[in-house]
C-alpha cells in the first residue's frame, strides 16, 4: 500500500487549462475525499493519477515510485467507476477473478497462458487454480456476495453491482484505490449502507483510498482529509473539522456546510477583538486580521436565540422572523437583521414552540464564532 | 516496460499494420492504376521500391507518359460511346426506378393496401439474387427459346417480344433487380414527411390527389433524388448484367474495360476505363453526401407520429396489382432458373419436357470444387475482413482515426471491375507477383466489403462504454489484452453480423471473381458465367440454385443475429 505524492500538476485539454498548481500528499492508508462542484476537475485529477490522462506538467509519485512513464495497467490502482463497469459477458466470479488472471498470464509459459487466455473469454472451458478460487471466494464472502458468484452481473441490484465492483477493484490488492463518485447511482437509503461499507473496509485493509464526490456530507462523513477543488485548482486540504471550523475561503464556508457570509470593514480592535462594520450593525471577532476588507462567516447554529435571557455572548442583534422552517431536530430561522438576512439554527425539542413569522427576537454570537476571511 | 514500447508492441503495431494493409492494396493501386493511364504501360511500383534498375524504367516511364489515352478516351470512338452508353443506362434505370416505386412506396407507407406484408417481404429476394443469374434468367425467359417468347408468338407476336441481348434487356433486368435498394429509403422518406402538413392541406379543403402532388410529394423529394442517385451508382458499377447480355456492338464502360485487360492485354486502355469510372462513381457518391447534408434528420429522430392510412380501395386495389407485378417479374425469373436445373430439356415450350436430378448430380460430382473454391475464399475474406473491420472500428470509435475511417469508405465508392483492374496491374510481376493467386483474390474480396463490416462493427463498439475497457486496463491488462478479453467479445454479435454479410456478398461477387479468379480457384459465380457462355444451361441453373439457396440460408441467419444484437445497448 502506498502514500500518493502529487505535485504542480497541471493538464490541459486543446489548449484549456482543466487542472492547475495541483498538490497532493496522500498518506499510506488514508481515507482521503477530493470534494468540488460539477466540473471542477475531479475526474481528471482521478485519472491523471490512474494513468488514463497524462499530466501536461507536473509528478504523480505512487508509493515514492514516480509513474510518468508507467501505463495505466501497471500502477496498481484499483478502480472503482461511477457506472461500476462491469464486464456484461461476465459473471460476478470472472469479474472479480478478472485481475487474478492478469497476473497468471504475466508469469506463466506459453501453454499456461493459453489456457489463462481461454479461461478470460470462457471460464467452463478451462478452470480456475485452488488460489484464485480461494481468493476469489474470500473476497466475496467479505463483501457479502457469496451466493452470487455465478450471476451474471445484469442479474444483480444497484447496490450488489457496487459491491462487485469493489471487490474486483480490492482482489488485486492495489496501492491505492480510486472511486470516482461511486455511489452517485444509489438511491438515498443505500447510499447510507455503502458509505458504512466502504469505510469498514478501508480500515480493515488500511487501504490508501482516493474518493472523488461531489457531495460534502459524503466527503465530511467518511474521510480522514479533504481536498477541496474549484476551477481546476485546490483551494484547501484538512480534515473534516478543520475545513468546518477554519474555512479559508467563502466557498468553503459555503460548500462545506452551511454559513451565513457578511462582508465588512475592519474599523478598528479592543482587548484583542477585531471590531468589523458591516452596514449600520458592529460586530466583534476573536480572529485577527491585517485585512481591511473582510468576509465575516457565522454558522447557523452558532447563533443563539436569547429568549429573554442574558446578554452575555458579546454580540448581540434584534431581528424579524421572515421564515421558519422545522427540520427534524433543528428549527432553521430565516431573520432579517436590518439590512442582511441570516441563517439560525437552533436545537428543537419536543414540546418547544416555533416562533411565529414576523416576530422580534434578540440574538446573540459570541466572538469566538466569528470567522474572519 | 517503457510505455511508448509497450504501445508500439500492441495496438500501435496493430494500427501500423492496418494501415499497412490499406497502403498496400488499396492507395498504391489506385494510384498506380491512375499512373499507368498516362505511361500506357503497366509500372513496376515495388519492383522499384527494392530495385535501382527498376526505379530507373519506371522514372524513364513516367517521363515518357502522354495524354494519348486521355485523347482517345474523348476522340477515339469506342471508349466514348461506352462511358455515354454506360451513363445512359444508369440513368434510364434509375428513373424507371424511381417511377416504379412511388407507387409501391407510397402503398406501403402509407395505405392499407391489401397484401402489404406479402408484397413487402417478396421485396427483398431481388436483392439476394446475384444479377449474372437473373441476366441469365432473362435469356431463358425471354430468349429466342424461351417461354415468353413461346406464348407471345402463340399471340400472334412475331420474334422475341424484348430482346434480352440489348440495352434494353440490361435496363430491364437492372431494374426489377435493383429496385429493392430505392424501395427502403423511398418508404422511409413518406413516412417522415411532414404528415401535419399533409393534414393542414387537407383541413384547408384541398383534395387527396392534390394534396399528394402539392405537399407530399415535394417533401419526399430530397430523399428521392438522393435514392436515384444510389441507383445510378449501383447500375454503373454492375458488371453481372452486362457482361451475360451486352452484345458485341454495345459498347459499355465496364465491359469494354474488362475486355481491354483480359482479351487484349491493353493495359493503358483499362486504366484509363478505370479511371473514369471511378471518376464518374467518386462524382456521384459526392452528390449523394451533398444532398444529404442539409437533410434535416430532427424528423427522423422525433416521435415517429401516426400516419393515418389510406383505406380507400379504388386506390389500394390497383397498388396491390401494380407492385404485384413488379415483384412477380423476379420471381418468375427465379422459378424459371429452377425448373431449367430440373428440367431434362427446356426447348420452345411453357413447360420442360421432363423433369430429373441429374444436373444436381453432374455439379456434386465434377463442379463440388467450385462450391468449395466459393466457400473457402468467402472464409477467408469474412475472417480478413473480421479482423481487419474489429480493429478499425476500435480505432475509429476510441482513437478518432479519422484516416481509417476515410479509407474504408473507398471501396465504396471504386465499382469492383476498377478495383480488380488497378490489383492486377499492380501486383502482376515480382517482388509482389500475387495476381493469380487466391490470396489477392481473398484481399479483393475483403477490401470491397469492408465497408459494410465495419459499418456493423463500429456500432456495436459505440454501444461499448470507454469505462468497461478502462476498467480492464486498470486492473492489469494491456490494452491489447483488454481489447482481446472484454471489447472483442462483447463485440462478437456485430461482428457475427458483418462476417454474414461479407460471406452472402463475397459469394455473390461477379466483377472480382471474374476478372481475378485462377481456373484452379474458380468460385461458383465463375463456374456459372462460364457454363452460362459456354450455353451450357442447365448445370449453370443447378449451380445458381445452390447459390442462391446458399445465401438465402445465410441472409437468414444474419437477419436472426442482427434481430438479438441491441442487448448492450
Ligand atoms: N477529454 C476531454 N477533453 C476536453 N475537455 C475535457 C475532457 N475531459 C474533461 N474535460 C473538461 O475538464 C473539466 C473537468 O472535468 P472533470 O470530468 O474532471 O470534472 P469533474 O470534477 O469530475 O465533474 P463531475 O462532478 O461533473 O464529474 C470540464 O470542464 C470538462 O469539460
Ligand atoms: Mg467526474
Amino acid at each position: 500500500m502506498g502514500s500518493v505524492l502529487i505535485e504542480q500538476l497541471r493538464k490541459d485539454f486543446s489548449g484549456l487549462t482543466v487542472l492547475q498548481d495541483i498538490n497532493l500528499d496522500i498518506k499510506e492508508g488514508e481515507f482521503f475525499a477530493l470534494l468540488g462542484p460539477s466540473g471542477c476537475g475531479k475526474t481528471t485529477t482521478m485519472r491523471c493519477i490512474a494513468g488514463f490522462e497524462t499530466p501536461t506538467s507536473g509528478t504523480i509519485k505512487i508509493g515514492d515510485k514516480n509513474v510518468a512513464n508507467l501505463a495505466p495497467n501497471e500502477r496498481n490502482c484499483g478502480m472503482v467507476f461511477q457506472s461500476y463497469a462491469l464486464f456484461p459477458h461476465m459473471n460476478v466470479f470472472d469479474n472479480v477473478a478478472y485481475s487474478l488472471n492478469i497476473k497468471e498470464l504475466k508469469k506463466s509459459n506459453f501453454f499456461k497462458k493459453a489456457g489463462v487466455y481461454t479461461r478470460m473469454l470462457n471460464s467452463k472451458i478451462v478452470k480456475y487454480p485452488q488460489h484464485i478460487e480461494r481468493k476469489v471466494m474470500d473476497i466475496l464472502e467479505y463483501v457479502e456476495l457469496t451466493e452470487h458468484a455465478k450471476k451474471l452481473t445484469s442479474e444483480l441490484s444497484g447496490g450488489q453491482q457496487q459491491r462487485v465492483a469493489l471487490a474486483r477493484a480490492l482482489v488485486m490488492e492495489p496501492e491505492v484505490l480510486l472511486m470516482d463518485e461511486p455511489l452517485s447511482n444509489l438511491d438515498l437509503k443505500l447510499r447510507h449502507t455503502m458509505r458504512n461499507t466502504i469505510r469498514r473496509i478501508q480500515q480493515d485493509l488500511k487501504i490508501t483510498t482516493i474518493f472523488v464526490t461531489h457531495d460534502q456530507e459524503e466527503a465530511m462523513s467518511m474521510a480522514d482529509r479533504i481536498a477541496v477543488m474549484k476551477d481546476g485548482k485546490i483551494l484547501q486540504v484538512g480534515t473534516p473539522t478543520d475545513l468546518y471550523s477554519n474555512p479559508n475561503t467563502p466557498f468553503i464556508a459555503d460548500f462545506v456546510g452551511t454559513s451565513n457570509i457578511l462582508s465588512g470593514k475592519v474599523v478598528g480592535s479592543e482587548k484583542g477583538e477585531t471590531i468589523v462594520q458591516i452596514g449600520n450593525q458592529q460586530i466583534k471577532s476573536s480572529a485577527q486580521t491585517d485585512k481591511k476588507d473582510v468576509q465575516v462567516i457565522i454558522r447557523p447554529e452558532n447563533i443563539n436565540v436569547l429568549n429573554g435571557a442574558p446578554d452575555n455572548f458579546g454580540n448581540s442583534f434584534e431581528g424579524t422572523i421572515h421564515l421558519a422552517t422545522y427540520l427534524g431536530s433543528i428549527v432553521r430561522y430565516d431573520v432579517r437583521v436590518g439590512e442582511h438576512q441570516l441563517l439560525i439554527d437552533t436545537t428543537y425539542e419536543s414540546g418547544d414552540s416555533i416562533k411565529k413569522n414576523g416576530s422580534t427576537i434578540r440574538l446573540g454570537v459570541s466572538p469566538e464564532r466569528v470567522l474572519l476571511i | 516496460m517503457n510505455k511508448f514500447k509497450q504501445n508500439f508492441m500492441g495496438l500501435g503495431l496493430i494500427k501500423l499494420l492496418i494501415y499497412g494493409f490499406f497502403l498496400l492494396f488499396l492507395i498504391i493501386p489506385l494510384l498506380s492504376v491512375f499512373l499507368v493511364a498516362f505511361t500506357d504501360e503497366p509500372i513496376n511500383v515495388f519492383g522499384s521500391l527494392v530495385s535501382w534498375e527498376q526505379m530507373q524504367i519506371t522514372i524513364d516511364q513516367l517521363k515518357n507518359a502522354t495524354l494519348d489515352n486521355f485523347k482517345a478516351m474523348f476522340t477515339y470512338g469506342s471508349y466514348f460511346r461506352g462511358l455515354i452508353n454506360s451513363l445512359k443506362l444508369s440513368l434510364i434505370v434509375s428513373l424507371w426506378v424511381l417511377i416504379i416505386c412511388i407507387p409501391i412506396a407510397y402503398g406501403i407507407a402509407r395505405t392499407k393496401m391489401p397484401f402489404k406484408r406479402t408484397i413487402s417481404a417478396l421485396c427483398t429476394v431481388p436483392l439476394v439474387i446475384p444479377t449474372f443469374i437473373s441476366a441469365y434468367a432473362f435469356i431463358i425467359m425471354f430468349g429466342r427459346s424461351g417461354w415468353v417468347t413461346y406464348i407471345y408468338e402463340k399471340m400472334g407476336g412475331e420474334g422475341m417480344l424484348i430482346d434480352p441481348y440489348s440495352m434494353t434487356g440490361i435496363a430491364i433486368v437492372q431494374i426489377f433487380f435493383f429496385f429493392p435498394y430505392a424501395l427502403w429509403p423511398m418508404v422511409a422518406a413518406f413516412k417522415i414527411s411532414d404528415i401535419s402538413l399533409e393534414e393542414a392541406s387537407r383541413n384547408m379543403g384541398s383534395r387527396g390527389w392534390l394534396t399528394f402532388i402539392t405537399v407530399t410529394f415535394p417533401l419526399a423529394l430530397p430523399g428521392m433524388l438522393s435514392t436515384l442517385l444510389v441507383i445510378f451508382a449501383v447500375s454503373f458499377s454492375d458488371f453481372g448484367t452486362p457482361i451475360i447480355l451486352a452484345p458485341n456492338d454495345l459498347n459499355l464502360i465496364v465491359v469494354d474495360a474488362y475486355r481491354e485487360i483480359s482479351g487484349f492485354f491493353n493495359w493503358g486502355g483499362a486504366a484509363i476505363l478505370t479511371v473514369i469510372m471511378i471518376a464518374v462513381a467518386g462524382v456521384v457518391y459526392w452528390l449523394q453526401n451533398y444532398l444529404l447534408k442539409d437533410k434535416n434528420y430532427d424528423v427522423l429522430s422525433g416521435k415517429p407520429k401516426q400516419v393515418k392510412l389510406n383505406k380507400n380501395k379504388a386506390l389500394t386495389i390497383p397498388l396491390t396489382i401494380f407492385s404485384g407485378i413488379v415483384v412477380l417479374i423476379p420471381i418468375l425469373a427465379m422459378i424459371t432458373v429452377f425448373l431449367q436445373s430440373i428440367a431434362t430439356t427446356w426447348g420452345r415450350d411453357p413447360l420442360p419436357s421432363g423433369y430429373t436430378f441429374d444436373h444436381y448430380r453432374t455439379i456434386f460430382t465434377s463442379s463440388l470444387g467450385n462450391i468449395q473454391n466459393s466457400l473457402v475464399l468467402a472464409g477467408g475474406a469474412l475472417i480478413l475482413s473480421a479482423v481487419i473491420a474489429t480493429f478499425v472500428s476500435y480505432f475509429v470509435v476510441r482513437q478518432r482515426s479519422t484516416t481509417l475511417d476515410f479509407m474504408t469508405t473507398i471501396p465504396l465508392i471504386v465499382p469492383g471491375i476498377a478495383f480488380g483492374i488497378a490489383l492486377i496491374q499492380t501486383f502482376n510481376t515480382a517482388p509482389l507477383q500475387l495476381t493469380g493467386t487466391a490470396l489477392i483474390l481473398i484481399i479483393a474480396y475483403s477490401i470491397r466489403r469492408l465497408p459494410y463490416m465495419v459499418r456493423s462493427t463500429v456500432g456495436t463498439m459505440r454501444a461499448i462504454k470507454q469505462d468497461i475497457e478502462e476498467a480492464a486496463v486498470s486492473l492489469g491488462a494491456s490494452t491489447l489484452t483488454a481489447a482481446t478479453t472484454v471489447v472483442g467479445p462483447l463485440m462478437l454479435p456485430g461482428i457475427a453480423a458483418g462476417s454474414i454479410l461479407v460471406f452472402v456478398t463475397v459469394i455473390k461477387e461477379t466483377s472480382v471473381s471474374i476478372l481475378m479468379a485462377p481456373a484452379e480457384w474458380a468460385p461458383m459465380s465463375l463456374a456459372i458465367f462460364q457454363n452460362v457462355l459456354r450455353a451450357e444451361y442447365y448445370s449453370a441453373a443447378a449451380m445458381s440454385v445452390i447459390l442462391v439457396i446458399i445465401v438465402l440460408v445465410l441472409q437468414a441467419i444474419a437477419n436472426k443475429l442482427s434481430g438479438g444484437n441491441k442487448s448492450h445497448e
